[in-house]
């Protein structure tokens, strides 16, 4: 395996230009913690990005980052935290569920995995705060797109595409982000003993109203089988619920006071508040109760995206009908779903089911058989992944960058 | 017209009778339009600067018929202008003497309106505004609010991305669509997205939004849907400078309150404004400074103090803070009708559309007012101060000679200067054909070169709208061809491990 250590842009931009004339795909990797996500691709030379890791600017007053795509997280985080700043798309953590070192990764690999957290529901996910890039594509040509300033409609939005495209489009050498003052302020409604479906509801009222819930997560009570860490104290009597508001002080209040007399037909609210309640958000977000060190560390785990509504109804069918553990984010649209180990992981199963309520299904942790196996991305109808292939194509004609990892078969 | 479009086709042009024909065995009825007086209303869009009569107009009202329509221009290399209501700033549907302009006014209809899951599907030719008053009723709404709300449609928003005063807050078009039913030009139909908050796979929403109408036609949307704030306050704030204004704007956000919109008129608009609407605006400052705060009532009274607070320690001289609704409605009036306001004192007004670091506005009003000196030509300032989005109105008559030319030369001056601050060419209004041959101001010709390409994936024959957004176009085999370097030599000088 040839591990190719990038200096600089002009590096990638040499690199790939060389991968081209030597018909040698590349594996993009900045940390390589979730090189486990994905179909296996097909290549023994891996680009590391990692070296490519300064900060470019950083302007706490126009709320604007810019910072070249091997940079550490958890460096960004502490250099935004240290303004009191984060990232609103609140970008998952995946050491846990994958079990690879914690507070690894890059900000490019975070991009391009596109995996937002709870606030998704309020604030959008890394697509929506990716304000430019600069990148070089499989024609080996340095581009940039997007700019520097939050409101731009100069040119395609090229920025959308790149993010959550799993380095399949181009290398990202630098990107532009948004970022956001942190709340003064958060209050975690907890409701003690729904179902599902109760939960599901409860949820679709509190996001259907006015008080700017900015989490909606379900945790049935099996989620707490090896519950560690700050979902303890929560789950002691069985599934919770839990509706996060954030903002300042006394906002927060009132709205927390509203939101549990508008949901008093599902039982008593407690309440977590700061500290506490950013860690509970933390582990949903990272989805810890099925962290790879956990009791169901060897089952595959699914990310379904499906209609909120849908979502209480359909995990906990999944659930039922495999045996396998489901909790819920985004008001019941995002399923996480830990299924016991079959030949497919379920997903022909999972997938037909899906397609009645328009979800899409991707497996986040699986073996390298499991994955060569079968789709880990959700299939396309023909016309879209048709689509979709001439897009890759329009940024990669020959299938360098990242072969294989989000086609079961690879194009050409 | 100074601008260049592509040359029109004498061989389809000579064979129009039977394309008029064919399309009216697809879209039977008034559907085809070829008639030059009923054509009038489609020549121009809201950039009417420019018009061109197009070589003939279809409204087809359903799916099939546009994936036919589009089909039957593919198979014969007939260009086609999509057109919603034809609100564009940016000339997006301004027709092609040799091309089908294909308005989907017809495409009325809201299909679904879903509470539980806070989404409304609807066809793309229902008007921003009407998929709020649709949901007004259980208190939502739909929140890109564009100027242009009352007419323009979802569908035309999509193709814009359209922003609008609240869009700090609650984002573009962009962030507030899920997914879409989309004709490409070959005629077949893709479906692109959910009701889910989330699509599967590359992000094709994100490209199709904003792609102003070069990609495929829109022919069904859902969006996402909020419920209505509790309260809405505004304050109005006067500055003697205008530069006080942009440092309370900065201040504002850089103190983490982002409000639902916060906008900044200079002097002339202000009079403008004020003799328009007679919303009590100053008249004896500089800059004078909207800012809306929303969220239940608690919260806007606590930021409302704090809002205030910094104002006054940037020397607001004059500070009025809504006490009811009917009050925070005058506040914005002005500042609403501050585009036809400036149409009562010029003959002519351009409006720009650039956006620039917040922290860059005092700097890039005295360009403007350089600018103003040097061309000889007035020009008033709105702002969506929050977003760094600047709309100078540059003031002329068309009738004095050369006085067009003149101020279109300010106008790029300015989106040059724009860029040159660190911005863009535009923040809302789009490229279309007024600022298509600036784009080499932002973009090298290899990040344009990567845009086009993925407009080949699209429609690899180029018939969907060109001469808008691409200053040169390029046949897709040529953007298409890959250039290999360096020969066998893999990674000449690259550490490994």
């Amino acid at each position: 395996m040839d591990i190719l250590k990038i200096r600089d842009a002009k590096d990638v931009e040499q690199a790939v230009q060389a991968a081209i004339a030597a018909e040698q795909p590349l594996e993009i990797v900045g940390h390589g913690t979730k090189r486990a996500v994905g179909q296996p691709t097909a290549t023994n030379a891996v680009l590391d990005l990692s070296a490519l890791n300064g900060v470019t600017s950083y302007e706490p007053n126009e709320l604007i980052l810019t910072v070249e795509a091997g940079a550490p997280m958890a460096d960004i985080k502490s250099l935004i935290d240290s303004k009191n700043q984060e990232f609103d798309f609140e970008p998952m953590d995946t050491s846990a569920l994958l079990g690879t070192a914690s507070l690894s990764g890059t900000i490019g690999g975070t991009i391009a995995a596109g995996l937002a957290g709870p606030r998704r529901i309020k604030s959008g996910g890394a697509r929506d705060h990716l304000l430019g890039v600069a990148a070089v594509s499989g024609f080996g040509e340095s581009f940039k797109a997007g700019g520097r300033v939050v409101k731009n409609v100069t040119g395609y939005d090229l920025c959308k595409l790149i993010a959550g495209s799993w380095g399949t489009l181009a290398v990202m050498t630098e990107v532009t982000l948004k970022v956001m003052p942190k709340a003064e302020h958060e209050v975690t409604l907890v409701l003690h003993g729904l179902d599902d479906v109760a939960a599901n509801r409860a949820m679709s009222a509190a996001l259907g109203s006015s008080f700017d819930v900015s989490g909606a997560a379900h945790l049935p009570q099996s989620a707490f089988r090896g519950a560690i860490g700050a979902l303890a104290s929560l789950g002691s009597q069985g599934s919770v619920t839990l509706l996060r508001l954030e903002g300042i002080g006394a906002s927060v209040t009132h709205r927390a006071n509203s939101l549990t007399a508008a949901l008093a037909s599902f039982g008593k609210a407690d309440r977590c508040e700061d500290t506490a309640s950013q860690a509970v958000w933390v582990a949903i977000r990272d989805v810890t109760p099925f962290a790879a060190s956990g009791p169901l560390g060897a089952w595959p785990v699914w990310r379904i995206v499906c209609p909120p509504a849908s979502g209480g109804a359909f995990g906990r069918e999944l659930a039922r009908e495999t045996g396998g553990d489901v909790i819920y984010d985004w008001g019941g649209g995002l399923i996480w779903a830990a299924l016991p180990p079959s030949a497919d992981a379920h997903a022909g199963h999972l997938r037909a089911k899906l397609a009645a309520i328009e979800g899409h299904a991707t497996l986040i942790r699986g073996s390298d058989p499991l994955r060569r196996a079968i789709d880990v991305f959700h299939p396309h109808s023909d016309g879209v992944a048709a689509l979709n292939r001439r897009v890759k194509s329009s940024f990669d004609p020959r299938d360098i960058l990242n072969r294989g990892r989000m086609t079961l078969v690879p194009p050409i | 017209m100074s601008i260049m479009m592509p040359v029109p086709d004498q061989a389809i042009l000579d064979r129009r009778s039977s394309i008029v024909a064919a399309l009216r065995a697809i879209v039977p009825g008034e559907g085809v339009i070829d008639s030059a007086a009923e054509m009038q209303p489609y020549e121009s869009d809201g950039l009417t600067a420019y018009r061109q009569p197009p070589m003939v107009v279809v409204l087809p009202d359903t799916t099939e018929q546009v994936s036919r329509v589009l089909r039957y221009c593919h198979d014969n290399g007939i260009k086609v202008v999509p057109r919603g209501a034809g609100t564009s700033l940016s000339g997006g549907a301004l027709p092609l003497a040799d091309g089908v302009l294909l308005g989907m006014g017809k495409f009325k209809r809201i299909r679904d309106i879903d509470y539980e899951n806070r989404t409304v599907v609807t066809e793309p030719g229902v008007t921003n505004l009407a998929i709020s008053q649709a949901v007004a009723h259980e208190g939502f709404y739909y929140a890109p609010d564009p100027s242009s709300q009352i007419a323009c449609t979802i569908g035309g928003n999509i193709g814009e991305n359209s922003g609008g005063v609240h869009c700090l807050k609650y984002g573009m078009t962009t962030n507030n669509v899920l997914g879409c039913e989309i004709v490409l030009i070959s005629g077949e139909i893709l479906r692109v997205g959910s009701k889910a908050p989330e699509q599967a796979g590359y992000d094709l929403m994100g490209i199709i939004t904003g792609s102003e109408g070069l990609l495929g036609v829109v022919t069904e949307v859902t969006v996402r849907i909020l419920k209505k704030p509790e309260t809405a306050r505004a304050l109005m704030i006067g500055f003697p400078q205008v530069e006080a204004s942009g440092e309370c704007v900065a201040r504002v956000i850089g103190a983490g309150i982002i409000p639902g919109g916060m906008e900044i008129m200079d002097k002339p608009a202000i009079h403008a404004a004020e003799a328009f609407v007679h919303a009590g605006y100053p008249l004896d400052v500089e800059a004078l400074l909207i800012v809306e705060l929303d969220g239940p009532a608690v919260e806007v009274d606590e930021l409302i103090l704090r809002v205030e607070k910094i104002a006054r320690d940037c020397g607001a001289t004059t500070l009025q803070i809504s006490n009811s609704e009917q009050e925070r409605l005058l506040f914005w009036a002005g500042r609403k009708a501050a585009f036809p306001a400036v149409g009562r004192i010029s003959p002519d007004y351009l409006c720009m559309d650039g956006t620039i670091p917040r922290g860059k506005l005092p700097q890039a009003l005295a360009r403007i007012r350089e600018l103003s000196e040097k061309y000889g030509l007035g020009v008033a300032n709105v702002f969506h101060a929050g977003d760094g989005n600047l709309h100078p109105l540059i003031l002329y008559d068309a009738n004095k000679p050369g006085e067009m030319d003149k101020a279109e030369a300010f106008g790029a001056d300015i989106l040059r200067a724009c860029v040159e601050f660190g911005g863009v060419l535009t923040g809302e209004h789009g490229v279309g054909v007024e600022k298509r041959d600036l784009m080499p101001e932002m973009f090298s010709d290899i990040d344009l070169a990567q845009q086009m390409r993925l407009k080949c994936a699209f429609d690899p024959q180029g018939l969907l709208n060109p001469g808008k957004v691409f200053p040169t176009l390029h046949r897709c085999a040529e953007l298409g061809r890959v250039h290999v370097h360096g020969g066998k030599l893999a990674f000449p000088d690259l550490p490994r491990f």
